[in-house]
C-alpha cells in the first residue's frame, strides 16, 4: 500500500454509516492442513455458508504476510480472514502464532487508516471442524455487512 | 536359502498406524507392499482419536503424510491419500488372509476380498446412495452417537475415499442405491473373490481390540446412559466427532459438572492379568480436554497407579494434577449406581486411608483396556505363529519383532499393549527386519514408472488449459457450468476451456490427456472436487503428458462451492467464476518445481556401541550397506555389560557375547573404539563426520563421508548420594544387587531382610520422570532372591508401581511370593539412617497411617536412568534439540520417535529415553529401517517446495534465523550479501520444511518460497487477492 493511498483514506471518508445491505467480497487465507481441510469437511458434510469467500491455499498460515492482507484490501476486499490450526497444534509448530501476531498488526494498521481493524480476523479450527468453518464464514459476513463495503473501492475507483 | 529367489514383495496385515508406517518404509525401500485391511478404510483405532497425549496434537494433521506431488515434508505417518498412495503400495481393504505357505523369502498367500459393492474408482462421493437408503445403522466410527445408512462412508476423510454398502441382514435389497448412482459404481451382486500373491515376508500389524465393558455388569455400561467408554469420550472430545468437540452427557445433552474416569476396566484383573499401558495417559488427556472444553468441570480419575512412564509423560501428569486440578484418587471402584431421576452416577469407594466415601458424577468414563485383536487366534493358526498366554503374539525378548515363524514379523499392539509412538517404532523396526531378510531381492524404485521426459517450457508462450468438472450433477446441478466454461475461455492466456463430465474417471482423464496434447497447453487449471483428494491424480496426468506436475492449479468448485452453496445457485456460479479466474491468474505464474537428484554415500555412521548401536549397525550391514560404529570406550556393550539376568528369563550376557561377536566379525562394519564425534556437517546423503580416536596416548582424527547417522549414545545409572548411598556399603543400587545375586548366589542366602526403594533421583530442580525399567528390575531381583531364599523379607517402597504391558505378571508373582509393597508419598519420602551400626529405613505405612521402622541387611536403590553427560555437547554438534529431561528430542514425540527433524539423522536406545532391552532393540531396528529406506534409493531427491534466499537482497539481519521454527536458516560467512557485505542467509533445501514463515518475516523480501512466491500470490499481474472480478 502506497503512502498516497494511506493518506487518501481519512477517517471522515469512511464514516458513511448508513450501510445498505450488500454482499461483501471476502478473501480468506488457509493453511493446507487444518484451514483448508476444515473447508473440505464443511463440503463433505454439506454445511452451507455464504458464497462470498474465496480461499487462498498456503502451506502454512506462517506464510500469511501482512503485505498480503493489505494487498487484499488495496484490491478492494471487504473483509479478510485467516483460518489456522488451533493454537499449539500448528503443523509447523508456530506458524499460526506468527499469523496471529500479523493479523493483530494488520488490525492496528487498518484502524489507523480508518478502514477498521474488524475487517480482518483469524480463526482457529481443526480440519475436522466443518461446522466451525461455516460458522466463521457467517460471522465474517455478518460483521462485514454491518461495516459496509471497503471504502477504498470508491477511492481507487475499482468498483 | 541361497538357491531360492527372494520375492521383493511384502504382505502387511492391518492398516492402522503401525501397518501404514511399515508399508511406507518398505515401499520407500523399493519393495512392493500389499497392505491388507479387514475393515473398509485405513487408519485403525488411531483414526478415531482426536488428540494424542501428551502433545495434544490432532492426529488428523500430524497423521497426514504428504500434501501433493513431491511435498518436502518427510511423511509423518502414512495416512495415505487416495491418489497419493505410494506407487509401491497396493491397498486391499475388506480383505483377509486365508492361507499361507512357503518359506521366508517366498511365501504364497491367499487373500479373500469381500465385496464393497461400490467400485472405489468410480465413486465420486456424491452421497446419493446414502440419501435413498432406507436403513439406519449405528455409526461405528462415532461409537454409536450417530447413525449412518447401510450405504455410507465411514468418515468424511475415510480412505479409500468412497462409499460402501453394508449388506447385512438389515438390507432390504431395495436396490435404490444401485439405481440412483450417477456413475454406475454400485453392483449389489458383487461376489467375494480370492487372490493369490507371492511375498518374501509378512508383517502382522493387527492392532488390538478395546475391552467391551458391557461384559462387566457392575459398571452399568449399556444400562446407564451416562456411563461411556473412553473411546466414546474420545469421539465426543474430537473436533471431528458428533459434537465437533463439545463434551455433553448422553442422557440430557447438558454439560457434565463432574466427570469420573475409572481406570483398569478390563486391565489388571483376573481375566486380563496385564496392564494395557495406554489408559493412564489417555484418561489424563481426556480429563485435560474436559478442563479445557467444559467450563468449571471437576475431573477425578480413580486409579491404582499412575503409569506415566514415557518421555514428557510425567510432566504432563503433574501439569494435569497441579495446574489444571485434575484429581487423582487411588482406588479401584468396584461398581456404579445410578440416580434414576437425574441419571447422575454414584460411586462408593474406599480412599487410601481406608475411609468409605460416596461421590456423585454427571458422567463416568470407563478407561477400557486392550485385548488381543479380533480373529487373532484364527489367523495365528492359519499362519502358524504362536500366541502367548494372553492371546497376544508370542515374541522373544531379544527378537521382539519376530514371530515364532521365520519370515513373519509383528509390530504394534498385537505383540503387547502399547501406544502410538512404540507402535511406530515397532513398525519401522519390523520393516528393517524385512529389509534384512529380503536384502538382494528385486527392488522397484518408487518413481520407476515409465514416464515421458519433462518438456522444457521456458521459452514457450503461456498457454493455459481449463477443465471444469461437472461431477455429474454434483457441480453441474448447482453451478452453471457452460457459463463458467464460456467465461474461462475469455481469460488471459487461456487456449482451451472444456467441461468434463467426470474428470477423475478414466474417460475424463483420457479427455484431459488428449486435450492437453492437442492444445499444447503448458499451464493447467482443473476446477473440480478438492485438491486434498484429487490433486495428486491430476498432477500425475500432467506428468504423463510431459508437463511438470507443479504447473497444475487445482480449484475446488465442488467441496468449497456447489456442495456448500446448494441453496444459492447464482452465488455458487459467481463464486465458481471468481475461483477459476484466480486459478488462471495463479496458473499463469506457475513454473516447474524440481527436486534435485543426486548420488550419495550409501553408508552409515552409528554413534554408540551399546545394545542399540550394535543392533542398528548389524541390521544396516545385513541390509547390504557399510557401517562405521563409533564407540567412546575401549569395548563394545555399553550398559548391556551390567545386566546379568532378565525378568523374562533370557540371558543378557549371552546376547552381549553374540552381538559383539557378530559386530566384530561383520565385514561391513568398521568398529572405531575409543572414538568420538568431534565435527559434523553436510546433509542427508552426504554427511561429513570427523571422528577422533585415542590411541597410545595420541588422538588421531579422520573424516568420514556417509549418508545417514544414528545416535545411540545411551544413558547411565544415577549414582548420587541419596539414602546414604556411597556412605554406607549396605546401601547399593539395583544394578549392584543384580550383579551380586548373579555372581555370588550365597549373598541372597545370607539376607534376612532387604528394603528396595523406588524412584531415586537427583535433587529437585532436575525434571522428574519415570525411568521405565526400575520397577520391573526391582521385581526381577526380588523374585530371584525369593527363589533362592524364600525366608528373606523383602519390602518395596514405591510411589507408583509401573509394570506396564505383560510385565504386570512379575508384580503378581512378587506379591504371590510374599514381597511386601508399601506406597510412599512424593512429599514424605522414606529415610535411611544408621543407628548403632544398624541400618534403618523409616517409612510411613499408608494404611496404618503410622511411621514404621524397617531394619534391613541391605537397602537397594532403584536409581534413575539419567542422560549421558555428553548429550549437550553432542546435541550442539549435530544441531539437534534435547528434551526437558536432557535426553535427545526426536522430530515428533508420537509419530516420528526415531527421527530427528533434520533428515537422515536418527535416534535410538537410551539416548532417547530409558527403556528395556527389547524396546532398545526395536528402536534400534526402527532407525535401521529408516536408514535402509534412504540408503536403498537409487538417487536422493532434495528440495522442492522450499525457501531460498536471494543473497543480493540479504543484509544478514538474522530475522529468518530467529523466525524459523525448525532452526534451518544460517548466516553463512562464505556468502556475499547486499552491497557486498560478508555473510548472507542460507537455507539448506534438504532441511527446509517448506512452511514459508521466514518469507513473510524477511524485512528485505529476500526469501521466496518455491510455488508460493509473492508474484504468484499477492503481486501477481492479474489480481488474486481482494475484490471479486465477476460480472
Amino acid at each position: 500500500m502506497t503512502q498516497e493511498t494511506v493518506s487518501a483514506v481519512s477517517p471522515a471518508t469512511t464514516q458513511e454509516n448508513a450501510v445498505e445491505p450488500f454482499e461483501p467480497d471476502i478473501t480468506a487465507f488457509t493453511c493446507i492442513y487444518c484451514g483448508f481441510m476444515s473447508a473440505d469437511t464443511a463440503g463433505a458434510l454439506h454445511f452451507s455458508y455464504p458464497a462470498n469467500v474465496k480461499l487462498l491455499k498456503l502451506p502454512c498460515t506462517g506464510k500469511v504476510d501482512v503485505e498480503y492482507i493489505l494487498k487484499a484490501f488495496e484490491n478492494g476486499a471487504d473483509g479478510v480472514y485467516v483460518v489456522a490450526c488451533p493454537l499449539g497444534n500448528c503443523h509447523h509448530l508456530e506458524g499460526n502464532v506468527r499469523a496471529t501476531k500479523r493479523v493483530a498488526y494488520a488490525k492496528k494498521l487498518l484502524d489507523e487508516i480508518g478502514l477498521g481493524g474488524e475487517r480482518v480476523e483469524i480463526f482457529y479450527m481443526s480440519g475436522g471442524q466443518g461446522g466451525a468453518f461455516a460458522e466463521a464464514a457467517r460471522t465474517m459476513t455478518e460483521r462485514i455487512r454491518k461495516m459496509g463495503p471497503n471504502p477504498l473501492r470508491k477511492i481507487l475507483n475499482r468498483c | 536359502m541361497p538357491h531360492r529367489e527372494k520375492i521383493g514383495a511384502v504382505l502387511v496385515v492391518g492398516a492402522g498406524v503401525g501397518g501404514m508406517r511399515a508399508a511406507v518404509d518398505l515401499a520407500e525401500a523399493g519393495l512392493q507392499v500389499y497392505l491388507v485391511e479387514a475393515s473398509s478404510s485405513l487408519g485403525g483405532v488411531v483414526a478415531q482419536l482426536g488428540f494424542m497425549f501428551p502433545t495434544h496434537d490432532c492426529v488428523l494433521c500430524r497423521g497426514t503424510s504428504d500434501h501433493g506431488y513431491g511435498c518436502t515434508r518427510p511423511s509423518i505417518t502414512p495416512a495415505l491419500l487416495d491418489h497419493s498412495v505410494h506407487p509401491n503400495i497396493h491397498v486391499m481393504t475388506l480383505s483377509e488372509v486365508v492361507a499361507l505357505d512357503g518359506l521366508p523369502g517366498d511365501f504364497r498367500v491367499t487373500i479373500l476380498h469381500k465385496p464393497r459393492y461400490v467400485d472405489v474408482r468410480k465413486c465420486i462421493n456424491c452421497g446419493d446412495c446414502s440419501e435413498v437408503c432406507p436403513v439406519d445403522l449405528p455409526d461405528r466410527f462415532q461409537t454409536g452417537f450417530t447413525t449412518h445408512k447401510a450405504a455410507f462412508k465411514p468418515a468424511p476423510r475415510a480412505i479409500p475415499n468412497a462409499y460402501l454398502i453394508e449388506k447385512g441382514h438389515y438390507c432390504i435389497d431395495c436396490r435404490k442405491c444401485e439405481e440412483v448412482c450417477p456413475t454406475k459404481a454400485i453392483n449389489l451382486d458383487e461376489a467375494e473373490t480370492y487372490e493369490e500373491i507371492r511375498v518374501g515376508a509378512v508383517i502382522l500389524a493387527l492392532g488390538y481390540r478395546l475391552y467391551d465393558p458391557s461384559r462387566a455388569a457392575e459398571y452399568g455400561y449399556g444400562r446407564y446412559p451416562n456411563v461411556i467408554t473412553s473411546l466414546q469420550y474420545e469421539r465426543l472430545a474430537s473436533r471431528s466427532g458428533p459434537t465437533e468437540g463439545i463434551v455433553l452427557r448422553p442422557s440430557d445433552n447438558q454439560f457434565p459438572k463432574r466427570i469420573a474416569w475409572l481406570q483398569c476396566v478390563g486391565s489388571r484383573d483376573k481375566e486380563h492379568p496385564y496392564c494395557s499401558s495406554i489408559c493412564c495417559m489417555y484418561a489424563t488427556k481426556e480429563a485435560l480436554l474436559a478442563k479445557q472444553r467444559v467450563p468449571g468441570v471437576e475431573c477425578e480419575i480413580f486409579m491404582m497407579d499412575e503409569r506415566a512412564f514415557s518421555k514428557e509423560y510425567n510432566a504432563y501428569y503433574e501439569r494435569a494434577r497441579d495446574e489444571f486440578g485434575v484429581k487423582y484418587t487411588r482406588c479401584r471402584v468396584s461398581g456404579i449406581k445410578e440416580d434414576p431421576k437425574t441419571h447422575d452416577l454414584i460411586l462408593d469407594y474406599q480412599t487410601e486411608d481406608g475411609k468409605l466415601r460416596e461421590s456423585r458424577f454427571g458422567l463416568v468414563v470407563l478407561s477400557v483396556g486392550s485385548e488381543p485383536p479380533p480373529k487373532a487366534k484364527a489367523l495365528a493358526e492359519k499362519l502358524g505363529v504362536d500366541l502367548n498366554t494372553y492371546g497376544f503374539c508370542e515374541t522373544d525378548k531379544f527378537e521382539p519383532l519376530d514371530t515364532t515363524r521365520p519370515g513373519i514379523f509383528v509390530c504394534g499392539a498385537f505383540a503387547t499393549p502399547k501406544e502410538i509412538a512404540e507402535t511406530v517404532i515397532d513398525a519401522s523396526g519390523a520393516a528393517a527386519r524385512v529389509m534384512e531378510l529380503l536384502s538382494g531381492a528385486t527392488r522397484v524404485a518408487p518413481s520407476a514408472r515409465p514416464l515421458p521426459p519433462e518438456r522444457d517450457i521456458t521459452n514457450e508462450p503461456r498457454k493455459v488449459a481449463v477443465y471444469v468438472c461437472e461431477c455429474g450433477q454434483e457441480v453441474a446441478g448447482v453451478v452453471d457450468v457452460p457459463a463458467v466454461v464460456e467465461r474461462a475461455r475469455t481469460l488471459p492466456d487461456v487456449v482451451s476451456a472444456e467441461h468434463v463430465q467426470y474428470a477423475c474417471l478414466p474417460e475424463g482423464l483420457d479427455q484431459i490427456r488428449e486435450s492437453l496434447r492437442q492444445s499444447g497447453a503448458n499451464r493447467v487449471v482443473v476446477a473440480a472436487c478438492t485438491p486434498r483428494t484429487h490433486e495428486a491424480l491430476f498432477q500425475q496426468v500432467l506428468r504423463e503428458v510431459g508437463l511438470n506436475p507443479y504447473l497444475l492449479e487445482f480449484v475446488s468448485i465442488r467441496d468449497h462451492c456447489s456442495w456448500v452453496h446448494r441453496e444459492d445457485p447464482a452465488g455458487a456460479t459467481r463464486k465458481a467464476h471468481e475461483l477459476i479466474r484466480v486459478g488462471v491468474a495463479r496458473a499463469r505464474t506457475l513454473e516447474p518445481v524440481h527436486k534435485v537428484r543426486g548420488d550419495f554415500r550409501r553408508s552409515a555412521v552409528v554413534l554408540g556401541g551399546g545394545l542399540a548401536g550394535m543392533t542398528a549397525a548389524l541390521a544396516i550391514a545385513d541390509g547390504g550397506y557399510d557401517v562405521y560404529l563409533v564407540e567412546k570406550t575401549d569395548q563394545l556393550g555399553g550398559n548391556l555389560r551390567h545386566l546379568y539376568f532378565t525378568a523374562e528369563g533370557p540371558d543378557p550376557q549371552r546376547l552381549l557375547r553374540q552381538l559383539v561377536k557378530d559386530v566384530e566379525c561383520n565385514p561391513r562394519i568398521a568398529v572405531l573404539k575409543s572414538s568420538e564425534l568431534v565435527g559434523f556437517g553436510g546433509h542427508v546423503g552426504n554427511f561429513r563426520s570427523v571422528i577422533a580416536t585415542r590411541k597410545n596416548g595420541e588422538t588421531v582424527t579422520q573424516t568420514i563421508s556417509h549418508g545417514v547417522l544414528i545416535v545411540a549414545t545411551g544413558a547411565k545409572e544415577y549414582r548420587g548420594q541419596q539414602y546414604l548411598f556411597g556412605q554406607d556399603p549396605r546401601v547399593i543400587t539395583q544394578l549392584d544387587l543384580e550383579k551380586q545375586i548373579a555372581t555370588s548366589p550365597d549373598m541372597a542366602h545370607s539376607l534376612n531382610s532387604i528394603v528396595m526403594i523406588q524412584c531415586v533421583r537427583g535433587p529437585e530442580p532436575q525434571a522428574d520422570y519415570c525411568s521405565r525399567t526400575c520397577c520391573t528390575n526391582t521385581l526381577k531381583n526380588a523374585i530371584r532372591i525369593k527363589q533362592i531364599n524364600p525366608d528373606c523379607q523383602i519390602y518395596v517402597l514405591y510411589k507408583d508401581l509401573i509394570t506396564y504391558g505383560h510385565r504386570e505378571e512379575f508384580y503378581t508373582e512378587a506379591r504371590r511370593r510374599g514381597v511386601i509393597f508399601m506406597r510412599y508419598d512424593e512429599n514424605e519420602r522414606p529415610s535411611v539412617r544408621v543407628v548403632n551400626e544398624e541400618l534403618q529405613v523409616v517409612v510411613r505405612e499408608p494404611i496404618l497411617g503410622e511411621r514404621v521402622i524397617l531394619k534391613p541387611d541391605v537397602v537397594a536403590l532403584s536409581m534413575a536412568t539419567v542422560p549421558a553427560d555428553s548429550n549437550p555437547q553432542l546435541a550442539r554438534l549435530l544441531g539437534v534439540p534435547l528434551s526437558r529431561e536432557g535426553f535427545f528430542m526426536e522430530a515428533h514425540l508420537k509419530l516420528r520417535p526415531m527421527d530427528f527433524i533434520g533428515e537422515g539423522i536418527f535416534l535410538c536406545g537410551l539416548a532417547h529415553y530409558p527403556k528395556f532391552i527389547e524396546e532398545s532393540i526395536s528402536h534400534a531396528l526402527a532407525t535401521a529401517g529408516r536408514a535402509l529406506s534412504i540408503l536403498s534409493k537409487p538417487t536422493l531427491e532434495l528440495g522442492g517446495v522450499v525457501a531460498s534466499v536471494d543473497e543480493s537482497k540479504c543484509v544478514a539481519c538474522l530475522t529468518c534465523v530467529r523466525t524459523c521454527p525448525f532452526d534451518v536458516p544460517v548466516v553463512d560467512p562464505q556468502r556475499v550479501g547486499n552491497g557486498g557485505i560478508k555473510g548472507a542467509a542460507y537455507i539448506d533445501p534438504a532441511l527446509c520444511q517448506g512452511c514459508g514463515t521466514c518469507t513473510a518475516e524477511c524485512p528485505a523480501n529476500a526469501i521466496q518460497l518455491a510455488h508460493y512466491r509473492d508474484d504468484q500470490l499477492a503481486l501477481c499481474d492479474m489480481d488474486i487477492l481482494g475484490r471479486w472480478q465477476v460480472v
